[in-house]
């Protein structure tokens, strides 16, 4: 085995398949919409080169609320990292420590990761729905019926609505890597703590979330870039409705594509995703690793 | 031993390769595989054609579509249809994907009026004006070609129409003891009646925006003419004038009044027309496509009328919102540009007598020989009273305006629907988005 890494057409052999897979699939797509981006196109017609432009309209005199999109799209990943992220860590934490059931809730807790996102999205919209909706039923139950409300239906909730939705679904996604990663660490430190006298806390905070940091880089790598390509939740649940009030980059680019046939303008806002994505990912490794040295 | 290993090492990679390879060549060549097989066989002599047809008959109620195709197989074994459909939404993003990548199958289904219009000027559809002349056109209705003729030729056969139709459940107008409403300040009346009975008056599934669209449009459409509402469309005349907006404080005023749902915004049409059919709501302005629907869950309780008259409106009730919509056109790419244009005469000509008898839709052809006490009442109904004797049509704008045009004008019907938007500004946003002027 080792003489045949060391051979160099073995290597060509073996990595050449996927290495032109993921060229043709993704390197090459990315850079035709960099092209596209620079034209006026309906898809169809003759293509006008337009130069920068697509990109000055999504941010100057922009009109279809695409800056308004980014923001919902940066509050979805603040609070995935904010709120879901510790979720899944409490999660993993408790599980990582062997209680009764660890197989039993691991598995629960994974459960909607596993499920069609589609079948989510009618899910939480039957909890929602106004009429008939679980959640509209417990509040009138309790006796704040007052507090009943259309919930996707109305601007100002339908955001949280389904931001509420998208957070559940992955908790457990998280959680599974975060538990993965706190069962690696070795028993014979924390034996040797617990010899020390350090508390169950003192273990979390001490050993196994320093241990944990390059799962928790990737979780909130994940977390971040999850959200701003976040679309089939929100298309499933809301198509970025009531009002746009749901909208955020995908869902936008989606109808700009293929409802107003805007290939060009749309294809810009694809690569301000990317953009957004990569830029991200380099910010947020370079801080974890900034936080290793110290 | 390494000799071995290397020659395993080869054999994977090549494999992997070979599969990656095929992989991609599978899409393109899949998908217009009809037409290359039938390419192939007509060079050799003419033998046998097979013509790909891209289609979105996914639904239960389209069985004619497939019966109809079996048929033309069996009675044309030379002239082979492969037909293929995609789910209604899925479809549209397919076959623009397609026809933008020269890849277009030789029979195209589509919708008439502004979702076609992009195709036919990219060069992609074929125009068919030379062959309607051996008495095709006789056999079709007057103004079924209209919404398909662009630029003065013909680029489609259109076998279904569409109308919008008031739906009314008679059971709760009787119960209640309301009148049918004839006019809209009937309707106010109605909707107010049925509110303080606590009733949701009216069903719209405005969450997929085009319901509500049908709402403003019929309302636009009774308040200014026929007439007019073509000629703001064509861009020969203003949105931004008394017509649509009062059209648009009309619908204001529907809203205010509590015609519709609270959760109207989050409701599909198909949860807005399940509740119409459970007898839940009284009123439903629709296509004539929901009658089959409603049909069989309110057999015989339902009624299918003209949308009221508006006093002062320049509209008459002889006016009704539809017109030619699915339509079959020929790609200009084909290779067998006459025996696709012949399946189409056939196709078109017996998805229309076969979608009117059985409720799905309404005639394009002339359909005497169709035997009337079969066809779904509510569909006659529509046909008889609505359909037959009028003066003039509008199809619903999204059929007409073009991409960009017809969402801009979903988004600011739904902002009515919203309350964000005054019937002022309604009408200037209209003007400056669609018809680029203010």
């Amino acid at each position: 085995m080792e003489k045949l890494l060391k051979d160099k057409k073995a290597i060509f052999l073996f990595t050449f398949p996927t290495f032109l897979l993921f060229t043709v699939i993704v390197v090459l797509p990315i850079f035709f919409s960099i092209h596209y981006s620079t034209l006026q196109w309906d898809g169809f017609s003759k293509s006008v080169f337009v130069g920068l432009s697509n990109y000055r309209s999504l941010f100057v005199d922009n009109t279809d609320g695409f800056v308004q999109s980014v923001v919902n799209s940066l509050v979805l990943a603040l609070i995935s990292v904010g709120i879901q992220l510790p979720i899944s860590l409490l999660l993993a934490l408790i599980l990582a420590r062997g209680v009764r059931g660890e197989r039993f809730f691991r598995t629960v807790y994974f459960i909607p990761v596993i499920i069609s996102t589609v079948v989510i999205g009618q899910l939480w919209m039957k909890i929602y729905n106004a009429d008939y909706g679980m959640l509209n039923i417990v509040l009138r139950a309790l006796g704040l019926g007052k507090y009943a409300n259309a919930w996707l239906a109305d601007t100002r909730t339908a955001l949280a609505s389904v931001f509420i939705a998208m957070l559940w679904q992955y908790i457990g996604y998280h959680m599974l890597l975060m538990y993965a990663g706190a069962k690696s660490i070795s028993p014979d430190i924390y034996e040797a703590a617990r010899i020390d006298g350090a508390s169950e806390t003192q273990m979390a905070f001490r050993i196994t979330i320093p241990l944990m940091k390059p799962i928790l880089c990737v979780c909130v790598i994940f977390a971040v870039t999850g959200s701003f390509k976040a679309f089939d939740l929100i298309y499933v649940m809301t198509g970025g409705g009531p009002l746009h009030a749901t909208e955020v980059p995908t869902t936008l680019m989606y109808t700009t594509i293929f409802s107003r046939y805007q290939y060009g303008y749309g294809s810009a806002m694809a690569i301000f995703i990317i953009a957004e994505c990569l830029v991200c990912t380099v910010v947020i490794q370079k801080l974890f690793n900034r936080n290793a040295e110290d | 031993m390494l000799k071995i290993k290397r020659l395993f090492a080869g054999i994977l990679g090549l494999s992997v390769l070979l599969a990656s390879f095929t992989a991609c060549n599978g899409q393109p060549s899949g998908s217009s595989a009809g037409s290359q097989g039938g390419a192939a066989s007509s060079a050799a002599g003419a033998e046998k054609v097979t013509l790909a047809f891209w289609n979105n008959y996914t639904n239960d109620t389209q069985h004619i579509m497939a019966d109809t195709i079996k048929k033309w197989n069996t009675d044309h074994p030379n002239i082979q249809i492969d037909s293929s459909a995609t789910e209604n939404n899925a479809y549209k993003v397919k076959i623009k994907t397609a026809i933008s990548a020269n890849n277009a199958p030789d029979i195209i289904y589509t919708w008439a009026g502004g979702f076609t219009q992009p195709f036919v000027e990219a060069g992609q559809i074929l125009a068919l004006d030379s062959y309607l002349n051996d008495g095709t056109k006789d056999k079709m209705l007057s103004g079924a070609l209209t919404n398909i003729t662009y630029d003065g030729k013909v680029y489609g056969l259109t076998y279904n129409q569409q109308a919008g139709a008031l739906y009314v459940n008679d059971d709760l107008f009787k119960q209640n003891s309301v009148k049918v409403p004839t006019t809209y300040d009937e309707l106010l009346t109605a909707v107010k009646a049925f509110k303080a009975k606590g009733l949701v008056p009216m069903a719209v599934g405005e969450k997929d925006e085009w319901p509500g669209m049908w709402y403003y449009d019929m309302i636009a459409l009774r308040e200014g003419g026929a007439q007019l509402c073509l000629d703001a469309l064509n861009k020969k005349a203003s949105f931004n004038q008394a017509a649509f907006i009062n059209a648009a404080k009309k619908l204001e005023d529907l809203v205010d009044a509590g015609a519709f749902a609270k959760d109207v915004l989050g409701q599909t049409r198909d949860e807005s027309v399940a509740q119409f059919s459970q007898g839940k709501i009284p009123m439903y302005f629709g296509g004539n496509f929901d009658a089959q629907v409603i049909d069989q869950s309110l057999k015989g309780k339902v009624s299918a009328v003209k949308f009221p008259t508006i006093s002062g409106g320049k509209g008459t009730d002889a006016e009704y919102l539809g017109g030619g919509a699915d339509a079959l056109c020929v790609s200009a790419n084909t290779k067998h540009k006459d025996e696709a244009v012949q399946a189409i005469k056939y196709l078109a000509e017996n998805f229309s007598s076969g979608m009117y008898l059985t409720g799905a839709g309404l005639p394009e052809w002339k359909y005497d020989s169709i035997d009337q006490s079969k066809v779904d009442p509510l569909s006659k109904q529509i046909m008889d009273d609505i359909v037959q004797g009028s003066t003039g049509s509008v199809p619903a704008w999204d059929l007409y305006l073009t991409g960009n045009d017809a969402q801009t004008h979903q988004d600011l019907v739904q902002n009515l629907f919203g309350k964000q938007i005054v019937p002022d500004e309604f009408g200037k946003q209209m003007q400056q988005k669609i018809n680029k002027t203010a």
